[in-house]
């Protein structure tokens, strides 16, 4: 089946409405002078030119808040969330993160939650024409646009989009509306190809974490590095909170009259009662072993166990760190140590 | 999935930030890119701010007191009737000012606004304060006397472009953390940083100079830093000559401070005091920050006197990124102040004494107005105690956790005849309450709140209101027109008109306006006006800037042989004032669940205390149970005990010392004795180290 297509840009909010029919569609709109991911109300406040949002598409996956069960006396009823969602207008970086949340969460014990909103969700992307000057997915193979892991890719291409779809799925919501879309010509591959390269060229930061983890691995870190590092940690949780590849949850019940519901929240390991234990013993008390961690989880155990970084070069990190102590800013201190001979 | 942006509850920073909405319910919260604050940063409470909203425990329907239950579930027309009649039958019987009325500094403006005008003109008396008496009482007081207007002179964005950083007395990054984000940035751009506090708070890790004087002697290490700018020449003299007034009289009491005194006083070494002396007197673009560390003194006025001295001296006011920045702690005390919701003030700081500005409000509310300025928060309750106040109406706060000497407190409320409580959660003076009335949440309606920048913000209604709950002004409106004097508002907007038209500083702060760009800074006095980033620009607000002379007080109570520590209260980072809201979301509490003491390494080896030890802190008033946390942020000789729990109130021990001039109570200094709680023998037996060595399996 054929998986190539092009749009004319006229024809998008026509695509966009009948997708809207068939589920919720959610996409970057303007409002109050920041763009967020919401419910598409209004076609024309879609706004595409938007760095990075804030949080991550992960949100639509791993609510910040998410209703488990609820029980009334003896009964439970599983909250299970099976609405069907389009997200329309993510980044290359954010797919790429799909791929590791679907291993993390579905790998062994599949959790029925994130399994239920995965299935009925469909990314559409977009191919970043302009990076932020925070983005540095060019070092990690995350970004700017995809070769595949994409449910459909959208490349602007100026007066058309160049639409590729991942699966079959997805071809079937361009198949659906087929008279909207035509038939790529050679000159549309060579317009796709200009835009990825011009999009590279565009990159402010170019990061090698690979260097950075040999760098760790080969033990010239010192402790008093982390230390400085940790002292600027707010504790405000907002890098995990943002990230679209961190997991952490913690779960709660909340007890009304009428019955009790279990909650998971959104929590980060960078917090000491993260790991409290009974009896109150706290086993990463210090900030600097928590913060320490943070980053030997995402440069070295997540590429032993699953065989790339616990980072997309989203940069989210960079905008939210009231310590600016975010991935890229450590990464190149530590590569500007290792530069230095020390 | 809806998200709408609205302004943080939290504190004075005045985060925006979006609040997720699915199906009526709140599930989140992000921060917003463009706000210039937080700049698409959160502290960890906004991050959480979504939860509490729901929270089982909320407030949903009226209740009244019946003698032999307890308190009954009731109708919204059956309370507020009773409540109307009650305080009606108290004021007609014992006069107005039996009545007192603690408004919040979690409300927005339009319910100061209104609860200020309903004591006013509804029940006729000035006694109405709010808990900016237990925080900045003597910021409004001691910097309105010297420049005429008590606030933060410049912007929260300006922080980063200063060159000199003064933070005395507050814990910046942990209760104003994104202003210590901006301060932190400022310093990666070259500012130097110092820091006056006795403990060593966060901030102070990045500081060039660390000032560690010992509590209480704040006046004494100002005026020590004064008399070395004096003495070497580094006096701004054109600024002083042209824009201040009395310098004589203040230089006079000045020579008194010589840095060898204030070294004995404070424990500040004399190089330290010249150093900072000239670091700061010689940048032009410094910026001074204080906070509760200032403030809740018996000296607190003259703290606040003294860095207005301070800033005079060198001219370090009036220009971007060079003034005098009180950071506020609620997220709108600056709003309530501003609404007037004092004792001595109507909107806008306009004396209640002065007959032009009462005549202008008598005619707007078409009633009398009372003349005599009235009573503040302590000595409400002291009145209260004395069975001169009758009846109390409390709007979200809780003097039962956040007023000082709380067993005093207790006596006080149980003597009231009438008692009203109006918040969201249950909270510890709900237990002497008449009437107990819900109101809502910020998610839950609109307004405006001011943040510590004077930054006048939009709140909007992001949910419909939990279970009956209304919001505080309705509440306020609908009692009104029972007590026979209709207030007939459309929507908040309507109240905002009304305040723009009464009150100059904020004459052009409609709602339209505020909508776009995050709001405005006041003065912003017409529909034109761009509003203020910094204030005081080529003349202060009252004319000529006035030195005040301040002398050294000790504070009330010092530590004897009986009582050897300094106690010192004050907040942490997870939590936030009373707890209503912190301690009822997950992950806040989970991270800070028990009430604890900080205590020096040496003090506690002293003691015989280790880390988590439970250990009996007691003063003369009170004493409670917690365990200690054994650290050097805290120096010898002193401890601190954050008050945000009730089950452990620290302020079952503070000192309801008050300063005499706002009456705001020295939270910060008394006199207390630690005991360990387990016995002797379980506390010296030696711990067993194990070596790791032996551990090894051969």
């Amino acid at each position: 089946m054929r998986s190539e297509w092009v749009l004319p840009k006229g024809h998008l909010s026509y695509w966009l409405r009948q997708l809207r029919n068939r589920a919720s569609l959610i996409a970057p709109l303007r409002v109050d002078g920041d763009i967020v991911f919401k419910s598409l109300e209004n076609i024309h406040e879609v706004s595409l030119d938007n760095p990075a949002l804030l949080p991550s598409p992960k949100e639509f996956l791993l609510p910040q808040q998410e209703g488990m069960f609820w029980t009334e006396g003896e009964r439970i009823r599983p909250l299970l969330n099976k609405e069907r969602r389009f997200i329309f207008g993510v980044r290359s970086c954010d797919v790429s993160a799909l791929g590791l949340l679907d291993r993390f969460f579905l790998e062994g014990y599949g959790d029925p939650f994130y399994r239920e909103r995965r299935r009925n969700t469909i990314f559409l992307s977009i191919v970043c024409n302009n990076p932020d000057p925070t983005c540095f997915c060019i070092g990690l193979g995350t970004g700017p646009y995809l070769e595949k892991g994409f449910d459909i890719q959208l490349t602007d291409l100026g007066d058309r989009y160049f639409v590729q779809a991942g699966n079959r799925q997805s071809q079937r919501l361009v198949r659906q509306w087929s008279f909207l879309f035509t038939t790529p010509r050679k000159v549309d591959y060579e317009d796709q190809y200009e835009v990825f390269l011009s999009s590279k060229a565009r990159f402010q930061k170019r990061i090698s974490l690979e260097s950075v983890r040999e760098y760790i691995l080969a033990g010239k870190v010192r402790d008093s590095f982390w230390e400085s590092v940790s002292e600027r940690c707010f504790e405000c949780g907002g890098c995990v909170y943002e990230c679209p590849l961190c997991t952490c949850f913690t779960v709660t019940d909340r007890s009304y009259s009428f019955g009790t519901e279990r909650v998971r929240l959104w929590d980060t390991c960078l917090f000491k009662g993260f790991t409290r234990m009974a009896g109150g013993v706290l086993p990463n008390e210090k900030r600097v072993l928590r913060t320490k961690r943070w980053y030997y989880h995402k440069l070295v155990h997540y590429p032993d166990v699953l065989g790339s970084f616990g980072c997309v070069g989203c940069g989210r990190c960079t905008v939210t760190c009231p310590g600016r102590i975010d991935m890229a800013t450590i990464a190149i201190k530590l590569r500007d140590l290792q530069d230095n001979g020390r | 999935m809806d998200k709408i942006l609205t302004v943080c509850p939290y504190c004075g920073c005045g985060c925006g930030l979006y609040l997720h909405v699915e199906e009526g319910r709140l599930v989140g919260v992000s921060p917003s890119r463009s706000h210039p604050v937080n700049r698409g940063s959160l502290c960890v409470k906004g991050w959480n701010a979504y939860e509490f909203v729901v929270h089982p425990d909320r407030l949903l329907k009226p209740m009244i007191r019946e003698d032999s239950s307890g308190l009954r579930e009731c109708s919204w027309d059956e309370a507020l009737d009773y409540v109307a009649h009650r305080l009606a039958e108290i004021r007609d019987r014992s006069g107005p000012d039996s009545i007192g009325i603690l408004s919040s500094a979690k409300c927005t403006n339009e319910e100061n606004y209104l609860i200020m005008k309903f004591a006013r003109a509804v029940i006729g008396t000035n006694n109405i304060d709010h808990c900016a008496r237990l925080c900045h009482s003597s910021t409004v007081g001691g910097l309105a006397a010297a420049f005429g207007s008590g606030a933060m002179t410049n912007s929260i964005s300006e922080i980063r472009d200063a060159k000199v950083l003064f933070v005395i007395g507050s814990n910046t990054t942990e209760q104003h953390p994104m202003i210590g984000m901006h301060m932190l940035d400022a310093v990666d751009r070259g500012a130097i940083l110092i820091v006056a506090d006795p403990r060593r708070p966060q901030i102070a890790e990045f500081a060039h100079i660390h000032l560690r004087h010992r509590p209480g002697t704040d006046v004494a290490l100002l005026m020590g830093i004064m008399h070395v700018i004096v003495n070497e020449g580094l006096v701004d003299i054109d600024f002083v000559r042209r824009r201040t007034e009395n310098f004589d009289a203040f230089e006079h009491v000045l020579r008194g401070f010589h840095p060898q005194a204030v070294e004995s006083i404070t424990g500040v070494s004399i190089e330290d005091i010249r150093r900072v002396a000239r670091i700061y007197a010689m940048e032009k673009r410094s910026m001074l920050f204080y906070a509760m560390g200032i403030t809740q003194h018996i000296t607190g006025v003259d703290n606040v006197r003294a860095c207005a001295n301070l800033v005079m001296l060198t001219g370090h006011i009036g220009l971007p990124s060079s003034g005098i920045n009180p950071l506020r702690g609620q997220n709108n005390v600056q709003g309530a102040c501003d609404m007037g919701a004092l004792p001595n003030v109507y909107s806008g700081y306009q004396t209640v004494t002065d007959p032009r500005a009462r005549r202008k409000f008598e005619r707007a509310w078409r009633r009398k107005l009372p003349t005599k300025p009235g009573l503040t928060v302590v000595e409400m309750t002291e009145a209260a105690y004395e069975g001169r106040l009758k009846a109390l109406y409390i709007t979200g706060e809780n003097p039962l956790l956040s007023d000082p000497d709380l067993n005093h407190v207790k006596e006080a409320m149980k003597g009231l005849e009438f008692l009203v409580v109006q918040d969201i959660f249950p909270n510890e003076t709900m237990e002497y309450a008449d009437v107990v009335l819900p109101a809502c949440s910020f998610a839950e309606k609109d307004g405006t709140f001011t943040n510590t920048e004077r930054r006048v913000q939009l709140l909007t209604r992001a949910i419909e209101p939990i279970g009956d709950s209304r919001p505080d002004w309705e509440i306020i409106a609908d009692l009104s027109g029972r007590m026979g004097y209709e207030m007939q508002y459309r929507g908040t907007y309507e109240i905002m008109e009304e305040i723009a038209l009464l009150t100059p500083s904020y004459g052009g702060m409609l709602h339209h306006r505020l909508r776009e760009r995050h709001g405005l800074q006041w003065p912003c006095p017409d529909v034109g006006h761009p509003g203020t980033p910094f204030l005081h620009r080529k003349k202060f607000a009252k004319g000529l800037g006035t030195f005040i002379t301040v002398e050294f007080r000790p504070p009330a109570e010092l530590p004897d042989e009986e009582y050897p520590f300094i106690l010192t209260t004050g907040r942490i980072y997870f939590h936030y004032h009373t707890g209503t809201m912190c301690r009822r979301t997950a992950v806040l509490e989970r991270e800070e669940p028990a009430c604890y003491v900080e205590i020096n390494p040496l003090d506690a080896e002293r003691l015989h205390v280790r880390d988590k030890f439970p250990v009996k802190v007691s003063s003369r008033r009170g004493s409670i149970v917690v365990s200690a946390r054994v650290t050097e942020r805290t120096p010898e000789g002193v401890v601190f005990i954050p008050f945000h729990y009730s089950e452990a109130a620290a302020n079952l021990l503070t000192n309801a010392a008050l300063d005499p001039t706002v009456k705001i109570p020295e939270y910060k200094v008394c006199a207390v004795k630690v005991e360990p709680v387990m016995k002797e023998d379980r506390r010296t037996r030696p711990v067993k180290v194990v070596d790791l060595e032996d551990l090894r399996i051969t």
